[in-house]
């Protein structure tokens, strides 16, 4: 498919002339979170967040990178449909935290935290009502001692432990001369309940994000890496195969891989196109990428980039008067407005005061359109802040259909947009389980059978800019009132087909008719 | 010696800032190993620095090799003054026998480095700050206080003599990395057109900059280049045949002619430029051969002024012509589905401004080292290009610019332009008069 054409289709089925503007009042003066991600050099990336319910009562709970500082886990006390507030737990302080990941490792039903470090990284193993066990040592995780980036999980197939994988920046000891340092990636494979000790994903290239995706739907999701080329030696964004009992191996340009060199920061995918196959959206400096097969036909993971045409680009500042390029970071794929086209979060801020780069760089909130192109309208929307921003989550907070949003920024406290819009498009929020390993089927697949249109909806754990969430799957409907869903389950069982209705909040378990479910009180 | 981390950590600053330090041979060696080391450490900030584009990185450059050899000049009456040879540079006026050459050439290139690549980011800053400290630490050890003193001043005196005068040139201030914020295409087929799907390169790179000031190229005689073939898109045209050329080369290209198109791809941001690419083979050759500090800092100031001028004379010739790259008249006349093998710049064809720099580059070593001057090029070791080997500087700027075939981003006629250019600008830098 040539790119025009993977323009023409990027939304299908639209009716909408132009998309609806969300609004989201801010709320961070009020929502109690405190943690600042601070810190010298050492912190100049990194700063996630990850989301996810560590009370048990379907709210997601908010754990904050503090970087040099203490971090922060954050009980989410929010009213269904309510203000945003949150209440510092004790739970968990680590320092010199850059980023995290919820993600059920020992598969008890309790989400654990993979918390990514200056130093050793840490896995924590979720008791229920927001308390932790650290249990690095007893599951035989080397959590190393480098500058840890970024995260992808999967579960390989046969695998009752997950796969995790580790991208590292440059070797934090190297005060003068950082160029050409980046450490090493790590693959961390299990080995009983637990895990073996890391393979090096060499060449390694200052990962700043991963994320392991089916980009050609084999049933074998890849590890997708990006990679910041200001430090990097002949380095490039990178694909690894990651197939069971094997070593990884990276496709090369004989297979289709094109070299691409960015500043990439961060990695979000969807498919947009309605083929079935991803799209990417890479974040880096002075220039976004989205990217495309070339020829899904072909199996060659060879990619175009469309963000020009699609008008991705996100290169300057749209507001605000600094017309110098901009510096993005976590980037996120979801339908703010609820009318079932999927949108694109970026989250903007200098490295600290590079003079090249915008210093007054507002976030973007790009919203597809009906002819497909992304229009911005995070001015209008009410999130452009001018803070420095770096990992984001886009969730729901509130559980009321209409996604939230938080902002995790460098040497100031994070922000906290709460969506105040108008009810609008519908929409559907699910959960997948499953008995046994990979309780909640990360590596999944969501499909949605809307208005005769079939979308693909992926379930990860991964990518963005050091942030994560593992909870409700949000999917805008438009003015669908219902529509069939079935599941593509991690090995490749293909679920039945179920008739949902719009506006409420599912539980699929595998093998079982879904189950509705809602909030206490 | 090449960019190499790891090399450069085992030969440059550390063998500088170890305890063995003080045992070294004599300040006149240690001199040349601190002019070696700052700009090793710049040529890692031009990569790592969005602003440095091949022409801002040339005038950069251009600038620190006239501090490093002004600043000699000011203790050594042997040495002759580039004030008066360059255009606006006045003498400095300063002589300072007494001083020390290491500590004197330490004070000034961290000054200068600090002005003329200091929109490096946050680590860049961090590398200076530290080579800095550290160095001049080390390089203070031995000596007495009123040496030190003495040295440190004249280094920064003579910086801000230079500095001062650079401010003027219409260079200084580059804004959006030299991308102009809007650009209208122009009427003729021929013009230039965008070929990159990046935003910002919708308009081209430094429209202006061949209204910057020479360093020795007098501002009224700016090396020109002949007319280019006339624009016709009839198959066996002149221009046609040479667009068909960059087809069918770009065709079939042997392993070897993709490793050279590669070898002089450098692209800014992923290497030192162009420009910098002709200061690693200097500085190589610097260490292999033992130069001295003198000769080194007086063909680091050559070499740069030839560069710098080489661009601004080159960018005064891409935009009076403002001609189309082969890949926009290939796709539209030739053939729709066709890709360069290296990425194309964002700014007019004609002429090639690698070639340009790089035969004025070999020009100006040419009048210092000779004409049959071989050497290795391992500029890009570190990045996985095997070294290169050359019979002169000659031979080195011509494969630079059949690179540019290679790399289907230039027509012949367009480099073989260049190179005559660069004749033309790298004399007047061979000219200047670097002893009294």
């Amino acid at each position: 498919m040539k790119w025009p054409g993977a323009l023409a289709v990027l939304v299908a089925g639209a009716a909408q002339a132009d998309p609806v503007v969300p609004q989201f009042t801010e709320e961070t003066a009020s929502a109690g979170l405190g943690t600042i991600y601070d810190g010298d050099w050492q912190f100049m990336v990194g700063g996630g967040v990850a989301g996810f319910d560590c009370s048990g009562n379907g709210f997601p709970d908010l754990f904050l990178s503090g970087g040099a500082g203490p971090s922060g886990l954050y009980r989410n006390l929010s009213a269904q449909g309510g203000a945003l507030v949150f209440e510092r737990t004790d739970a968990i302080d680590l320092e010199g935290v850059t980023g995290a990941y919820p993600l059920d490792i020992d598969s008890d039903g309790v989400t654990d935290l993979v918390v990514l470090r200056q130093g050793s990284n840490r896995l924590l193993r979720g008791l229920g009502d927001c308390r932790f066990e650290d249990m690095t040592e007893e599951w035989g995780f080397d959590g190393g001692d480098a500058w840890s980036t970024a995260f992808a999980a999967i579960w390989e197939a046969g695998a009752d432990w997950p796969t995790l994988a580790i991208g590292n920046y440059i070797d934090r000891h190297e005060d003068l001369f950082p160029w050409g340092s980046c450490t090493e990636n790590w693959l961390h494979r299990p080995e009983g309940q637990g895990f073996a000790p890391p393979l090096a994903l060499t060449p390694s290239h200052c990962a700043l994000s991963m994320l392991f995706t089916d980009w050609n739907r084999s049933g074998q999701p890849a590890l997708r890496v990006s990679n910041d080329r200001e430090y990097y030696r002949g380095g490039q964004e990178q694909l690894w195969q990651i197939a069971p009992g094997q070593p990884p191996r990276l496709y090369t340009e004989d297979e289709g891989w094109q070299q691409l060199r960015i500043w990439g920061m961060g990695i979000a995918a969807a498919d947009l196109t309605g083929d079935g196959f991803p799209e990417y959206a890479l974040t880096s400096m002075a220039d976004n990428k989205l990217q495309t097969l070339r020829d899904p036909a072909s199996g060659r993971p060879d990619y175009i980039d469309i963000a020009f045409a699609a008008g991705a680009t996100a290169h300057r500042p749209y507001t605000g008067g600094d017309i110098r390029p901009s510096t993005a970071w976590h980037a996120q794929f979801a339908d703010v407005n609820n009318d079932g086209r999927r949108d694109l979060f970026i989250a903007k801020g200098n490295v600290a005061e590079m003079p090249d780069f915008a210093a007054d760089d507002p976030n973007n909130l790009l919203l597809q359109s009906s002819d497909g192109l992304m229009v911005e309208a995070g001015d209008r929307a009410g999130v452009a802040s001018m803070e420095v921003a770096r990992g984001a989550l886009v969730l729901d907070l509130n559980l009321d259909g209409q996604l939230d949003l938080v902002v995790v920024n460098r040497w100031r406290g994070p922000q906290i947009w709460r969506q105040s819009s108008a009810p609008g498009g519908n929409w559907l929020q699910i959960r997948l389980a499953q008995e046994g390993a990979n309780r909640d089927a990360v590596g999944a697949v969501v499909q949605v059978l809307r208005d005769g249109v079939l979308e693909w909806h992926d379930l990860a754990v991964g990518g963005g800019h050091a942030s994560g969430a593992l909870g409700w799957l949000h999917i805008g409907l438009g003015a669908a009132d219902r529509v069939d869903l079935r599941v593509i389950w991690p090995g490749g069982e293909v679920g039945p087909w179920h008739e949902m209705q719009a506006n409420g909040f599912a539980i699929l378990r595998r093998g079982d008719a879904p189950e509705n479910w809602q909030p206490d009180g | 010696m090449t960019l190499d981390r790891r090399l450069f950590l085992a030969t440059g600053l550390c063998a500088l800032t170890r305890p063995a330090f003080a045992r070294d041979p004599g300040r006149e060696a240690l001199a040349r190993e601190v002019l070696v080391t700052w700009h090793r450490l710049v040529l890692e900030l031009v990569r790592h620095t969005a602003t440095y584009s091949p022409p801002v990185a040339a005038r950069a450059f251009g600038y620190l090799g006239v501090v490093a050899h002004e600043t000699l000049a000011a203790m050594d009456p042997a040495l002759r003054s580039l004030g008066g040879q360059l255009n606006g540079l006045a003498r400095p006026h300063v002589s300072e026998p007494q001083a020390d050459k290491a500590l004197a050439l330490h004070s000034a290139l961290s000054d200068a480095a600090g002005v003329l690549f200091g929109n490096t980011g946050p680590m860049g800053q961090r590398a200076h700050g530290t080579m800095t400290a550290r160095l001049g630490a080390d390089l203070a050890t031995e000596l007495d206080h009123e040496t030190r003193t003495r040295s440190a001043a004249l280094g920064q005196r003579i910086t801000a003599h230079v500095l001062d005068w650079a401010a003027g040139d219409g260079g200084a201030e580059v804004a959006n990395m030299g991308f102009a914020l809007d650009y209208t295409a122009g009427p003729r087929p021929e013009d230039w057109q965008p070929t990159s799907l990046i935003r910002q390169q919708q308009a081209p790179l430094l429209p202006d900059w061949g209204r910057v000031r020479p360093f020795a190229m007098p501002a009224d005689a700016i090396c020109g280049v002949a007319l280019p073939p006339a624009y016709d898109t009839q198959p066996g045209s002149e221009f046609h045949s040479a667009a068909l050329e960059v087809h069918e080369v770009t065709a079939r290209l042997t392993e070897e002619q993709k490793l050279i198109a590669r070898f002089w791809a450098d692209p800014p941001m992923l290497s030192p430029t162009p420009p910098g690419h002709w200061i690693a083979i200097l500085l190589d050759i610097a260490d292999r051969d033992d130069l001295p500090v003198e000769t080194l800092a007086a063909a680091l100031a050559r070499l740069g002024a030839a560069q710098a001028d080489a661009f601004i004379a080159c960018w005064d010739a891409k935009y009076r012509y403002n001609l189309l790259r082969p890949v926009t008249y290939i796709r539209h006349h030739i053939d729709p589905d066709w890709t360069p093998l290296i990425e194309t710049p964002p700014f007019p064809e004609y002429p090639s401004g690698h070639s340009t720099q790089s035969s004025a580059s070999a020009t100006a070593l040419s009048a210092i080292f000779g004409e049959d001057f071989a050497f290795e090029d391992r500029t890009h070791l570190g990045d996985g290009l095997p070294a290169r080997h050359f019979p002169s500087f000659r031979a080195a700027s011509e494969e630079a610019a059949m690179s540019r075939l290679y790399g289907g981003i230039h027509y012949r006629f367009g480099n073989e332009a260049g190179l005559a250019q660069g004749r033309c600008v790298g004399a007047y830098a061979a000219a200047l008069e670097m002893r009294a």
